[in-house]
């Protein structure tokens, strides 16, 4: 379909596993006989497209490929087989304050955080106050990093990747913000962002928080899909498989 | 194309180089005087030593070896502190997308801003200590500049890439480069080189290189252009693998580190 934003096509991921690998000469030499793998196949023929605007939420136990599903997306690594197509401008938050240098102050870091998204001079000049009043760091912005506390810190983080003004937003697990009152204040805004047309695929645990704002749910298990559809639906399924034990 | 996306990220290279340039310093006493003080020690020392203990037979030694130390400095440094750049980022790379060649040109392009802070040093020195000095060839610096950043890039394109592979090199890089150093024309004229020799040094892109600076700002005269636009060449091919083999490995980065 023409309208689709992200395509994914018969994507498959392995990884190799290696059960002891012998890193130095003297390991090699010694335990030769070690160095051996096994291939696993992480994620096994994965398809699905999503709609400009559509938000989707990735769902599964731990270890099930959804934040490599999501770092396929993101570009970080690449398939084995298959292929993935995203139009526009990618911005993916899989962790918060990438590349803060803690001797510089917040707004410096401002400044370097967004530049590492891909964003202009220019573009960051405009989005700057914003990111600070979101933050509500105005009368710290000005000290260095190191100072600010944990709360702090992860605010300044999130609020600039909140403003990257990204076509598609690849999220994982970092909706654990701050007190309750930031992360409500998260969410809303991830809602407005929705509701100007962004396309948002989030990874989380947190079943309440994808129904919120999403309009459908992935459930990925071992690798593969195991039901895709309207949230409430998936959900379901998903909590009745992992009351009965989850195997 | 790569290159145009490389562009598109530019103002990430800026503030890597500031970040990489302001962070060095912070929270010392002398901050970014530090950029200027760290040269100037090295000459200082270099002019005592080499005056007064270790006489060499070549007049004015501190200088001439100051002017071919500081852009081997950035030679050096730069395929170092490249060679291990991914590795170092190891956060950045597996946490967010960006084109992987901004690591390895942010630190080629931030030590070579320091190169040329420390030329304010080289010149000044120049103009202090030389002799009958000719400043219209100076002209010829700005080129030898672009010339040295194309060979340095190159190289630390293609150390970066395979050191994620092969984490030795960085540790045989060391070793390496002081051989290189002492193959390179930087501590003694590429005249005192055995005739017989001298091809095999002109295979090192290096030789023109320092030779030129040394021509330029101690010999008061005009550096080789056939000499040099032969580094040119060797440079952009040099650049161009790098690209390509970088290219190739870079896909990798993420899940070897």
């Amino acid at each position: 379909m023409s309208d689709s934003v992200i395509e994914v096509k018969n994507v498959w991921k392995k990884f190799k596993i290696y059960h002891d690998k012998p890193h130095t000469l003297k390991d090699k030499v010694l335990f030769w006989n070690r160095n051996k793998y096994e291939v696993r196949w992480v994620l096994e023929d994965i398809s699905f497209e999503v709609k400009k605007g559509e938000s989707i939420g990735i769902i599964g136990k731990n270890g099930s490929g959804k934040s490599t599903l999501l770092k396929l997306l993101t570009k970080i690594i690449y398939p084995n087989k298959g292929s993935i197509n995203m139009k526009g401008r990618v911005a993916g938050l899989l962790e918060l304050g990438a590349g803060f240098h803690p001797d510089l102050s917040g707004r410096d870091n401002i400044y370097i955080n967004a530049s590492i998204f891909g964003l202009s001079k220019k573009e960051i000049d405009k989005a700057f106050q914003e990111i600070v009043d979101f933050a509500e760091l105005q009368d710290f912005i000005d000290n260095p990093v190191r100072t600010y506390s944990s709360g702090m810190y992860m605010r300044l983080a999130f609020a600039v990747a909140i403003n990257i003004h990204a076509d598609i937003l690849l999220i994982d697990e970092i909706l654990a913000v701050g007190d309750i009152s930031f992360q409500e204040k998260c969410l809303n805004k991830l809602k407005e962002i929705k509701e100007s047309g962004v396309t948002i695929v989030i990874v989380s645990h947190s079943l309440e928080q994808i129904e919120r704002f999403c309009d459908k749910s992935i459930w990925i298990h071992s690798g593969q899909i195991a039901a895709l559809g309207k949230c409430k639906v998936v959900h379901k399924k998903y909590k009745e498989f992992m009351n009965s034990g989850g195997k | 194309m790569v290159f145009q996306e490389i562009y598109q990220y530019k103002s990430m290279i800026q503030s890597l180089v500031y970040r990489d340039l302001h962070g060095r310093y912070k929270g010392s006493f002398f901050g970014f005087l530090w950029t200027f003080i760290n040269p100037l020690l090295q000459l200082i020392v270099y002019s005592i030593v080499f005056s007064i203990i270790l006489r060499m037979g070549i007049e004015n030694y501190g200088l001439f070896l100051f002017v071919a130390l500081i852009p081997w400095i950035f030679f050096a440094s730069s395929i170092q502190a490249g060679s291990s750049c991914i590795i170092d980022n190891a956060n950045l790379v597996n946490k967010i997308y960006f084109p992987r060649e901004i690591l390895p040109i942010s630190i080629v392009t931030s030590c070579f801003i320091n190169m040329l802070y420390s030329f304010i040093i080289v010149i000044a020195a120049v103009i202090f200590y030389g002799e009958n000095n000719v400043y219209i060839n100076y002209i010829y610096l700005p080129v030898l500049f672009a010339v040295e950043y194309i060979i340095v890039l190159g190289i630390t394109l293609i150390v970066s890439a395979v050191t994620v592979y092969f984490r030795d090199l960085s540790h045989i890089l060391s070793i390496l480069l002081m051989m290189w150093q002492f193959l390179t024309p930087v501590f003694y004229p590429i005249t005192m080189v055995p005739k017989e020799y001298v091809y095999l040094f002109e295979l090192n892109p290096m030789t023109n290189i320092i030779s030129s600076y040394r021509d330029i700002l101690f010999y008061n005269t005009v550096p080789e252009i056939f000499l040099l636009f032969q580094s040119f060449i060797y440079g952009l091919v040099l650049l161009f693998f790098g690209f390509i083999f970088f290219g190739i490995l870079k896909k990798g980065f993420s899940e070897n580190l």
